[in-house]
């Protein structure tokens, strides 16, 4: 193995994990304000429109761009998930929807 | 750590297995181009395990750009995580380090969005969310080192595999809405990360988009903003409201979770 992709892979570990981890130690041992427990309430779902929407709006460079094939294969996922509530489900029929339109469009 | 949990937690892990494996070996493809050995991705994954940034270094790596820069960059684009393990942290009793640090260090987007999707079965069960992600930890790896060693035998652009993820996320996100109130949020969440990412480089979106969306969630909790749903009395969770849910046993489970989150 090279030095350089040894201490590559040992930095990114480290400034990986410690985000991960120092909220979780920290933060199970003390008792949180009821207003900061609110507010992390809202954090999973803030976090998962903070993914989704630019996948759809921007391309892979991070320039805006609406990216036809994934804005319109998500609408049936849209639909599917929030009826059936199924995580593969919704993985499987994207999939399809995503790899079908690649034919036609 | 192995409690019953474990296997139940593993079993909720499928859909990332299914996301995991052919992103995994994308990953694997682009880092054996970029001169990396097996071996060498096979750590990578193992150590490091968060996608965005190791597709960053790779790309990094192609452009010639020494250690120390990758590792920066990576920092910034894992600091959302930090609002992750602040989240996880509800559920879990003053644990040992080490056990808290193995669930930590295999905190990831999908395993974390997966966890909140019912949070009913996170809450002082490591061995559950332990379960869950070392299944999607060893999927990553096993996919990023299969990519490594036979990358050119499979066309990782085709079967829909670049929309397995969003699919997924999209799924998960949906899950959280559990009342009007959440809707809000979502659309303006929604709309806030596309101004911030356009607006601002690098990943910092993520992490205002939570900060911003959930400041006005507070604000309208705490009534320092009027509430629109307020008015119309819609304060129910959604499946209450005849929304026509056919999957009654998860609704009524996710609706569970949400009164929970008040306690």
């Amino acid at each position: 193995m090279k030095l350089d992709t040894l201490y590559l892979v040992l930095g990114m570990a480290l400034v990986t994990f410690l985000p991960r981890f120092l909220p979780m130690a920290f933060l199970t041992r003390w008792v949180l304000p009821e207003k900061v427990k609110k507010g992390l309430d809202y954090f999973p779902i803030s976090i998962l429109s903070a993914i989704v929407f630019p996948i759809l709006f921007f391309n892979g460079e991070g320039r805006m761009e609406i990216q036809h094939h994934f804005l319109l294969s998500s609408i049936p996922v849209f639909l599917f998930a929030w009826k059936v509530k199924s995580l593969w489900g919704s993985v499987i029929l994207g999939m399809a929807i995503y790899w079908g339109l690649g034919f036609v469009l | 750590m192995r409690d019953a949990g474990f296997k139940e937690g593993a079993k909720a892990a499928l859909p990332i297995v299914l996301g995991y494996l052919p992103v995994g070996t994308a990953f694997g493809v682009l880092a054996r181009q970029a001169g990396l050995t097996p071996a060498e991705v096979g750590l990578m994954s193992l150590l490091v395990y968060a996608g965005a940034s190791q597709f960053l270094a790779i790309e990094m790596i192609f452009k010639g750009i020494a250690w120390v820069p990758i590792v920066i960059a990576t920092f910034f684009i894992n600091l959302r995580h930090l609002l992750m393990s602040s989240t996880l942290s509800l559920y879990f009793g003053p644990n040992r380090l080490r056990t808290l640090g193995l669930l930590s260090a295999q905190l990831t987007d999908e395993s974390f969005a997966v966890a909140m999707s019912n949070t009913s079965k996170i809450k002082n069960r490591p061995g559950y969310l332990f379960g869950l992600q070392i299944t999607s930890h060893f999927t990553w790896i096993i996919g990023s080192v299969m990519g490594a060693l036979f990358g050119g035998l499979i066309d990782h652009e085709s079967f829909g595999i670049p929309f397995a993820l969003p699919a997924l996320f999209i799924c998960l996100l949906l899950l959280q809405i559990r009342k009007v109130h959440h809707l809000y949020i979502m659309v303006i969440a929604g709309i806030s990360s596309l101004f911030f990412k356009w607006a601002l480089p690098g990943n910092w979106y993520i992490i205002l988009t939570a900060l911003f969306a959930s400041g006005i969630g507070i604000a309208v909790e705490t009534k320092l903003i009027p509430s629109p749903s307020m008015a119309s009395g819609s304060e129910e969770p959604l499946a209450r409201r005849g929304e026509g849910e056919p999957a009654r046993r998860t609704s009524s489970s996710a609706g569970g979770v949400g009164e929970k989150n008040k306690g």
